[in-house]
């Protein structure tokens, strides 16, 4: 699969002298779920300002759909089209106090015209499910609806990679779920995707494929199977396993699931491979 | 203020066009300004807490909450032009006289004043009108369609977005230092209030660099475009203010 997005040995240090990347290298497909695991301070924030444009790489380079990123004005505000990124803070990503006029900036900045932008507007709002939303003030909304209004003013720019940066933190575990749900959706429509997380639980059960980054490099790459059946990358890390996997290993070795049972993916993937109790047995 | 700002995204006059507010609520208080008479002013003020309590359906007890405010601030000033301190006091006024000064009233002040008070209600009123029925974010639409320099426009927008932002802010830090008994004593109470004001400042520059990177990402150059919510004009409320306002001209062409 053709890569949409590469970092080549990408190095980048803040002029206070945190060196937050060493050598990144990585590569994002187009159309796939990518998941970015790594501790707080890992440089998973720092690396994704390099995805747009807004920092530059000190050493190495950054390629979009095959070319290396230009820094010029005109193929930046092109770059930005393509590539959005919600933010982890809504609060600081949301300037306007209508919900309506927030989602508008991005796609009136790329210079459509008045009534594309106003069906894009409709089309995000419907999309993360806040039409019912666009009257009020954002200060009066909660956290979580924040969070979609940022999402829906990244979507009405219509990009073709969009980066969540840690979209679940301090979200409600219900908010949790819906805001997973909209990037199901929204994968679905052919979007790739990168999120950013500590939850191994999140990155295990949504991502195609995990780049793990720890201390400014990237200490390990592989399908979720591969990535947490390495206990020493784990270790190395400071990540733990997911639960998931936690459980189905223990039901294996206890004998409740066969040596052949495949490994599942989700919760309702490891109930369906729990093998009813014989009813004679149950009776006794 | 928060009040003030909840009442406007909510009220029954919302969905007006702005343009039309803006208009009435100014020419009305341009009126009350010029109008050589007490007597207009007095009619506004009736009319125009009328419009806001009846129409637009502010509660009548805030909404008079809300006019103590210049109220109390107008009776002190008043006092002091109605009052009138001389030593040679004329027939008309009416006062205490002490050492040969006398302190009183005379008809005219009292007449000066009372216009005074009349016109400040009035021209309060109009504005409370304004910003109970119309939100800030309709406003600044007002102000762009007028042609208002972007910069202006942008700094009022980000301004009134983030004083929500900052108030949550301190909030959170308080909350924070007055669970860790932070304002238990005086003492810490001013250690307490100096690490917040550090904290705010610090996090207030954090957010706004924050947000320019967030924007830098939406793709911002120089002028925060925005889509304007298209209200269509609604004539009757455009012939009601266009008729008060007439009205009121005559009145005061009148007397
Ligand atoms: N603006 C900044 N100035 C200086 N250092 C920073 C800045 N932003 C982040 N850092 C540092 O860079 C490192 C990586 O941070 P970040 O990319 O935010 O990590 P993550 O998003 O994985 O938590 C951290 O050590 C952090 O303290
Ligand atoms: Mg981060």
């Amino acid at each position: 699969m053709a890569a949409l997005l590469e970092a080549e040995r990408v190095s980048f240090t803040y002029p206070d002298g945190t060196q937050a990347l060493q050598h990144v290298t990585l590569s994002i497909p187009e159309g796939k779920k990518i998941a970015v695991l790594g501790p707080n301070g890992a440089g998973k924030s720092t690396l994704f300002l390099h995805f747009n444009g807004i920092l530059r790489p000190q050493e190495g380079c950054i390629y979009f759909a095959g070319a290396r990123i230009n820094y010029s004005h005109k193929a930046l505000t092109d770059l930005r089209q393509q590539v959005g990124i919600v933010f982890q803070d809504p609060d600081s990503m949301l300037f306007s106090a209508s919900v309506r006029q927030e989602i508008s900036f991005g796609p009136l900045n790329l210079g459509l015209s008045r009534e594309e932008v106003g069906q894009r507007v409709e089309a995000a709002m419907a999309a993360t499910g806040i039409t019912g939303l666009q009257d009020k003030p954002t200060h009066f909304l909660s956290y979580g609806q924040k969070k979609r209004v940022a999402i829906a003013s990244v979507l009405a720019m219509e990009p073709r990679l969009i980066i969540f940066d840690e979209p679940t933190a301090y979200l409600d575990p219900r908010s949790t779920r819906d805001v997973m749900a909209l990037l199901e959706d929204i994968s679905r429509q052919g979007k790739a995707i990168i999120l950013s997380t500590h939850d191994v639980d999140i990155a295990y059960t949504w991502a195609d494929y995990i780049y793990v980054l720890a201390g400014g490099q990237v200490i390990g790459a592989g399908t979720p199977a591969e990535i947490f059946s390495d206990a020493t990358l784990l270790e190395a890390a400071g990540l733990a396993r997911p639960w998931l996997l936690d459980v189905y290993e223990d039901l294996k070795n206890k004998g409740w699931l066969p040596a052949t049972a495949p490994v599942p993916k989700n919760k309702d993937d490891l109930l369906g491979l729990i093998p009813y109790r014989s009813r004679s047995k149950l009776a006794i | 203020m928060f009040s003030i700002d909840q009442y406007a995204y909510s009220n029954r006059l919302k969905n007006i066009h702005p343009g039309e507010k803006v208009a009435f609520a100014l020419v009305t208080l341009l009126i009350a300004l010029v109008a050589p008479r007490p007597l207009i002013p007095a009619i506004i003020i009736a009319l125009m807490a009328g419009a806001t309590i009846g129409i637009a359906g502010i509660p009548a007890r805030f909404y008079l909450q809300l006019f103590l405010v210049p109220f109390s601030f107008l009776v002190a000033g008043v006092a002091m032009i109605a009052l009138t301190i001389t030593s040679q006091p004329q027939a008309s006024l009416k006062g205490v006289t002490l050492l040969g000064w006398t302190l009183g009233f005379t008809p005219a002040g009292m007449h000066l004043a009372g216009k005074i008070f009349l016109k400040s209600l009035g021209a309060a009123a109009c504005l409370y009108f304004l910003s109970l029925t119309t939100p800030i974010v309709d406003i600044l639409t007002v102000l762009r369609q007028l042609r208002v320099p972007a910069l202006l426009v942008d700094l009022i927008s980000l301004t009134y977005r983030f004083i929500f932002v900052l108030l949550a802010t301190v909030n959170d830090i308080y909350t924070a230092q007055a669970s860790r008994l932070g304002y238990a004593s005086l003492r810490t109470s001013y250690h307490s209030l100096g690490q917040l004001a550090a904290n705010l400042f610090i996090k207030t520059y954090r957010r706004s660099q924050e947000l320019f990177t967030a924007l830098t990402a939406r793709g911002y150059h120089e002028e925060l475009q925005v889509l304007e919510v298209a209200y269509p004009f609604s004539w009757p409320f455009l012939c009601l203010a266009a008729i008060f306002d007439l009205v009121l001209v005559i009145l005061m062409l009148l007397t």
